[in-house]
């Protein structure tokens, strides 16, 4: 990754975080405010595979974590498994395809918030699971979905150098089946 | 064969192992004060941006707001529309400021706190996360703001400072599930129970309570100021709203309210007092 690479994607992160600590936060719907920055690593993992969504949902994890009461790397740790799960559920999917930034979005955020208050719980904050979490789920998936095409757009151009390391490499292409 | 590389796995063992080593230093307080530090300075260096985008986002929205309304009031008579919009504007301004002044007057002279140094704060944001009951307020370290200093409101206590950046603070409502207060009940000196926090909207729960303790509803418990306590004594916390005895429980259950409107909250009181003052 050269330097150019590295400060396009710190934009896009930063300018999620602007968004989702502005916006975001003034929007409440039942009580719930949308994630935005669940969407990175989401984004990541189908335009640069499982590898690259790890790593920025990592990244991405850790500046999110210095906004939220949660403890710190919590964001991390979900955000790089999120991201190399939906790399790995993808690399075999066309990735051009219209449906699949929402259809991801959608799943990948109800997944991202489970875990996030399971994990939370077992690291001490049991009171992460007596939240409404199914209208957390809902809410941050739904808006997710909504928001996955300008997400891919951004994710796209601050990506636009990067490799999709751990896409099938073999003659056949990327789409092949293992 | 198609092969996959084997890097991204790698990747992924590092980066898990490294967010595990963050969390668990984080928690056992190894590299609290580095993580605490650098989420005050984030938290700093970040408000000229958010007032910057919310001073250019909330004049669009505005307007966007008022050109739809504009569009459905054109078929009537605009200009009397426009003045009744007015009218009401200023009727619902002068309305919310009247509010204002009352609840912070009555926010500047709370009995309970007696003569314990006091700085009013506005609530700016009803939490960042949505797994943890907070808010935050518009004081912080320039306003002498400290980690653990209560923080009350109109009818009772609110909660705890769990984190201060330079101009704003974070605080730990008591209905957050990691909260406890050491409180006191019935007749006095009274007895001693511990509430704890189930979650945002719900009630508290009552620990320490013996079975068949006689307690009406609305009988109100108090911090209980022991040595060591987090809170100063005397502050009323909750209302009790039901209580119930098991059959075989040596502990009677106890539902409280708290007495401040945490869903509500506009304005509060930091009590700049700590345990050890």
């Amino acid at each position: 990754m050269t330097a150019r690479d590295a400060a396009r994607l710190t934009l896009v992160v930063f300018g999620f975080v602007v968004i989702q600590e502005t916006v975001m936060l003034d929007i409440r719907i039942g009580g719930v405010h949308p994630d935005i920055m669940v969407l990175l690593p989401i984004v990541a993992g189908i335009i640069g595979g499982p590898g690259r969504g790890a790593t920025i949902g990592f990244g991405a994890g850790l500046v999110a974590d210095l906004f939220l009461p949660t403890p710190y790397g919590l964001s991390a740790l979900v955000g790089c498994l999120l991201g190399f799960g939906v790399g790995l559920a993808t690399v075999a999917l066309d990735r051009t395809a219209w449906w699949l930034a929402p259809v991801a979005a959608l799943g990948g955020s109800a997944l991202y918030e489970v875990t996030y208050g399971a994990l939370g719980s077992v690291l001490g904050q049991p009171q992460m699971l007596h939240v409404a979490l199914a209208r957390i789920v809902v809410v941050v998936s739904v808006t997710n979905a909504l928001l996955a095409w300008p997400a891919m757009k951004a994710m796209t151009w601050g990506m636009a150098q990067s490799s999709t390391e751990g896409m099938p490499t073999s003659d056949a292409g990327v789409g092949s089946a293992r | 064969m198609p092969r996959r590389s084997r890097r991204p796995r790698t990747t992924l063992l590092i980066l898990v192992l490294a967010a595990i080593t963050i969390i668990t230093l984080d928690a056992r307080g190894g590299l609290h004060v580095v993580t605490s530090g650098v989420r005050s300075a984030a938290v700093d260096a970040f408000a000229p941006i958010r007032s910057g985008v919310n001073a250019v986002v909330e004049p669009i929205g505005s307007f966007l707001a008022g050109s739809v309304h504009y569009g459905a009031v054109r078929e009537q008579n605009q200009k009397l529309q426009a003045e009744i919009d007015q009218l009401k504007l200023e009727q619902s301004a002068a309305a919310q400021q009247a509010q204002s002044l009352k609840q912070l007057s009555a926010l500047l002279n709370l009995p309970y706190l007696g003569n314990l140094q006091t700085v009013p704060a506005e609530v700016t944001d009803f939490g960042t996360s949505d797994f943890a009951a907070t808010i935050d307020i518009d004081v912080g370290r320039s306003d002498g703001v400290q980690l653990d200093m209560p923080v009350v409101g109109l009818g009772g206590l609110v909660g705890q400072v769990v984190s201060v950046s330079h101009h704003t603070a974070t605080v730990r409502l008591i209905t957050d599930g990691q909260s406890s207060v050491g409180t006191r009940y019935g007749p006095d000196p009274g007895s001693l129970a511990i509430l704890n926090g189930t979650g945002a909207g719900k009630p508290l729960s009552a620990d320490l309570v013996p079975s068949n303790t006689p307690l009406t509803n609305g009988e109100v418990f108090t911090t209980s100021g022991l040595q060591g306590a987090l809170y100063p004594p005397g502050i009323p916390v909750a209302g009790v709203v039901a209580t119930h005895t098991g059959s075989s429980a040596s502990q009677e259950s106890v539902s409280l309210r708290p007495l401040a409107d945490l869903a509500h909250l506009r304005y509060v009181t930091v009590v700049l007092w700590g345990p050890s003052a």
